[in-house]
């Protein structure tokens, strides 16, 4: 499609980060968007400034260095939309992960029907569970009030209730809400979002509207069994922006040059990852992975159904030793290839912690943060499967087919090699089938999802521009069989008609030297009955291929990846891992 | 490049908000000198509520327990005075469960706030109070030494800073410990030995200021029941030679040791302050400023972690790390002939 004709040609996309603001600017260059420049600079929503224009705005300084192309001016800012000379953009968009996470309670009837439909649309942004409170915990009124107003949560989320279900139970924990609403200063009043029972909603606008910053939003649950995620987490969107509105300095003055285009990194993920899913293989999802600095952001999607997860407080800057907390350090040294004691790994998680802008200057070093990011990715997927439309197991620990996998997060992309960005996704991730993984490499995808609201062209043509790097395609067959058994036949043809046949064998991760871009046909011949996700256990197929930054990998390590009780085995087997990958980079 | 900067020096202008997050009654007034202990602001932190159901506990209609009602919002209630009725046959009535003062009143339920012990937030420095924060505290201001540290377990404490051993860069055993410490802070270099918490515990001391400590002890540290806090980080470190510097030089002053949770989003730090008088009247240091020749930094991450030095310049191309990582360097005079090139982000400028 040309888009001569289209008013917005030029977009600017700002990411405040925990670490690093990014901006990016988008242009059209031969009648196609494309991206044009990054500008990247400190993050300065935090001490001491507190301001987080600062941070823009030296990155947009490099951005403007690097693109030759005047985009701020003194007196009035951004320059938008973009003048007869060149100068600005014509649009602009904000997202933000920036700040500690919100603080939440939910409230629900049952801990394991609307409890746990609230935790899950908490996990959809930045949020910390601080309480919550149902019919099963045996609370009080008074022990609900006392509660609410000791822990001054930034957002109230209640569920419950289907529609036209019982009232009654839900309608007696709305009333200590509401009351404990009305006790607090009104500075510290919650936000309410009431996504339960629709009949009630007259009763909780005429109860809470006046005495707190009331949202209502169509029912998690409106019948046993069906869920409807979307509309409430769109609403939460919306309270974390308001929230993060009000504590971040300077965001109002970014609002005025994006004409109010701001939303959560996380969301403009999820968004990004929607709408690829709505527009590549709709047989199979699309995912996509942030691991940042303090937190790990999962996005699926099936024919536009999005998943989103946020795990703050997982990451591989300020939450590495969050990832310790949550997992152990058995699990994370698991994935690590040489010998080190457990109190250096421990002491380095939790200075890492400390400085998270820090880099590992010693190989060990480095090993430790591929760790952290594996074990953080690794509870992640673990999380995220069960709740995925697709299943491929009745056990929900395999990930169901994606095409492609998508990662992002400085620990990926800043990797000293392409290998080791490729084995934190696969080993973390565990893809199953055949499928691609590839690295946004300039940060783009939050940018990208919030432009996809403006202008889904920019978007699709971006992507199309070749603008992720391909780090391979991967084969990962699943099956049960002896180590060393053959478990797929491969048959590689070339454009000029070369062959090349393999057979793996179960235990091993194999690298098909592919160069990249170059494009093949594979033939894939599993053996006892393994399922490489052509129809079934044992099914054969062809797939057309291109050779990524580290060719084709074909991944018969088994699914899930079992580990040695002995570290030392471990640590001898992810070492032949590792010179595997080395022998190919 | 614009990094964080670090505090550890001899003379400095100090200013700190101490506040209280929700609203309390300030009890110091601008230009008053405080002490450490001084209480600035109390305020009910966690106030609690009681709810009782009127029209349950009378059988009647809430209407109706409206009518019976005897207290209203606002009005102060004793323990066992009577909230509603009589009623009925047997004159039934509601009664007070405790001392407090009613809230809210009406459909036939009563919400009444009941004493809660208030929180003291004390001043946590000497100093003078230059501002005062309606109802949440206030702005204090002193001149004196400061060392700031990236671990503390939440406590507080003022009192006389002593070195367990002249020494700062050892381990701290608990044979080094005696009663001769008793009520004071200690210094240290280095903690990996549980034993040594306990040991202090039972002195008792009144807090211990640590180079470094090995994070399996983390834990214990937060349990312990008097303040603690780390200066460089975690693992065998050497103290770094600007805070041992500034430690030394006021052994066996009286220091206030704020060992609050390390927060650097928030830019809270724990932090020891020693006031002094004086007539000098530094300027406030900077929070950030420009890595650059001439600045005299920390290292932070690596194996030269907590060593200071001086830039001696920033290297125009990238380098390749023994990591393997490619990124911007400085050069860095660790003292003498000891020259190092140390990554850009793995650099702190301090202030001395």
């Amino acid at each position: 499609m040309d888009i001569t004709n289209l008013a917005a040609k030029s977009a600017l996309s700002v990411d405040i980060g925990t670490t690093i603001t990014r901006s990016l600017f988008f242009d059209v260059v031969s009648g196609r968007y494309r991206l044009i420049g990054v500008g990247t600079a400190p993050t300065t929503a935090g001490a001491p400034k507190f301001d987080v224009t600062e941070g823009i705005w030296r990155s947009l300084e490099e951005l403007q260095y690097f693109t030759g192309r005047k985009l701020v001016s003194e007196k009035e800012g951004v320059i938008i939309p973009s003048t007869q000379d060149n100068q600005g953009a014509d649009i602009m968009v904000a997202t933000m992960s920036a700040g500690n996470p919100i603080s939440v309670v939910t409230v629900g009837l049952l801990d394991n029907v609307s409890l746990r439909n609230a935790r899950r649309l908490a996990q959809t942004s930045y949020t910390k569970i601080i309480a919550e409170i149902s019919l099963n915990d045996r609370r009080t009124a008074t022990d609900r009030i006392n509660l609410l107003t000791t822990k001054r949560p930034d957002l109230i989320i209640i569920t419950g209730g289907t529609d036209n279900g019982a009232t009654q139970s839900l309608l007696s924990i709305l009333e200590s809400i509401g009351l404990a609403s009305f006790l607090l200063e009104e500075s510290q009043r919650p936000h309410i979002l009431f996504t339960g029972n629709e009949i009630l909603q007259d009763e909780v606008k005429a109860g809470l509207e006046k005495i707190s910053k009331l949202h209502i939003s169509p029912n998690l649950q409106p019948v046993l069994g069906i869920t409807n995620f979307r509309p409430a987490q769109k609403e939460l969107n919306e309270i974390y922006c308001d929230v993060r509105r009000k504590q971040s300095g300077g965001l109002r003055e970014v609002l005025s040059w994006t004409d109010g285009y701001f939303t959560s990194t996380a969301s403009a993920l999820g968004r990004v990852i929607r709408f690829l899913s709505e527009k590549y293989e709709p047989e199979k999802g699309v995912l996509g992975v942030d691991i940042g600095s303090d937190s790990t952001i999962m996005a699926a999607a099936f024919h536009g159904e999005e998943t989103l997860r946020v795990y703050p407080n997982s990451g591989v800057g300020g939450g590495a030793a969050g990832v310790l907390e949550k997992s152990s350090l058995e699990e994370i040294k698991r994935w690590l290839p040489i010998k080190v004691s457990d109190n250096l790994v421990r002491d380095y998680i939790y200075n890492k912690s400390t400085y998270p802008d820090s880099i590992p200057t010693e190989q060990d070093h480095l090993e430790i943060e591929l760790a952290i990011a594996k074990q953080a990715l690794r509870m992640a997927a673990l999380d995220l499967i069960p709740s995925l439309e697709k299943q491929i197991d009745s056990m929900g620990i395999l990930m169901p087919p994606v095409e492609p996998i998508i990662g992002a997060g400085r620990i990926l992309t800043d990797a000293p090699n392409r290998y080791q960005s490729l084995s934190v996704l696969l080993d973390g991730l565990q893809p199953t089938g055949v499928t691609t993984l590839a690295l946004d490499q300039n940060g783009l995808l939050p940018g990208l999802g919030a432009l996809a609201e403006i202008n889904p062209l920019m978007t699709v043509q971006v992507i199309e521009s070749n603008t992720f790097l391909n780090l391979g395609t991967i084969i990962a067959p699943i099956g049960i069989a002896r180590p060393g058994t053959p478990v797929l036949r491969i048959r590689l043809y070339r454009e000029d008609g070369r062959l090349l046949t393999r057979d793996i064998k179960f235990g091993t991760l194999a690298i098909l030297p592919v160069e990249m871009g170059e494009k093949v046909s594979l033939h894939l011949r599993p053996l006892h009955r393994f399922d490489i996700g052509m129809g079934g256990p044992g099914k054969a197929g062809k797939v057309n291929a291109v050779g990524g930054a580290l060719g084709i990998i074909i991944d018969a390590r088994g699914r899930p990846l079992q580990f040695y009780p002995d570290e030392e085995k471990n640590i001898e087997r992810n070492e032949i891992w590792r010179k595997t990958y080395q022998k190919y980079t | 490049m614009t990094t964080k900067v670090k505090h550890y020096h001899e003379l400095t202008s100090i200013k700190r908000e101490r506040v209280l997050p929700v609203a309390g009654d300030v009890l110091v007034r601008r230009m008053q000198k405080v002490s450490p202990t001084d209480v600035i602001v109390v305020a009910s932190m966690a106030p609690e509520f009681v709810l009782i159901d009127v029209a349950q506990g009378l059988r009647v209609s809430p209407v109706k327990a409206d009518e019976l009602l005897q207290r209203r919002s606002g009005e102060e209630l004793v323990k066992g005075d009577i909230i509603a009725g009589p009623v009925g046959v047997f004159k039934k009535v509601i009664r007070a469960p405790q001392s407090g003062r009613v809230k809210i009143a009406g459909e036939g339920k009563v919400l009444y706030e009941i004493e809660s012990p208030v929180f003291e937030l004390q001043a946590g420095m000497e100093g003078t109070v230059t501002n005062i924060i309606p109802e949440r505290g206030a702005i204090i201001e002193t001149r004196g030494a400061l060392v700031q540290g990236v671990w503390g377990n939440g406590k507080i404490t003022y009192g006389i800073i002593q070195s367990v051993s002249s020494d700062l860069l050892q381990e701290l055993v608990p044979e080094q410990l005696n009663i001769g410490f008793r009520g004071t802070i200690i210094t240290a270099g280095f903690l990996r030995n549980p034993n040594v918490l306990e040991v202090a515990g039972n002195i008792p001391i009144k807090g211990m200021v640590l180079g470094s400590m090995s994070s399996n002890l983390i834990p214990q540290a937060k349990m312990a029941d008097y303040p603690i806090m780390v200066i460089d980080g975690f693992g065998r470190k050497p103290l770094n030679k600007a805070a041992e510097r500034v430690l030394t030089a006021n052994k066996d002053k009286n220091v206030a040791l704020n060992a609050q949770q390390y927060d650097p989003f928030l830019g809270n730090y724990p932090e020891v302050i020693i006031s002094q008088t004086t007539k000098s009247n530094p300027d406030l240091p900077p929070e950030t400023d420009t890595l650059k020749a001439g600045k005299t930094v920390i290292i932070i991450n690596g194996l030269l972690s907590s060593r200071i030095g001086k830039v001696e310049g920033i290297v125009p191309q990238k380098r390749i790390l023994p990591s393997g990582i490619s990124t911007r360097v400085a050069s860095v005079n660790l003292g003498g002939d000891e020259m190092v090139e140390i990554p850009l982000t793995n650099l702190e400028v301090i202030e001395v």
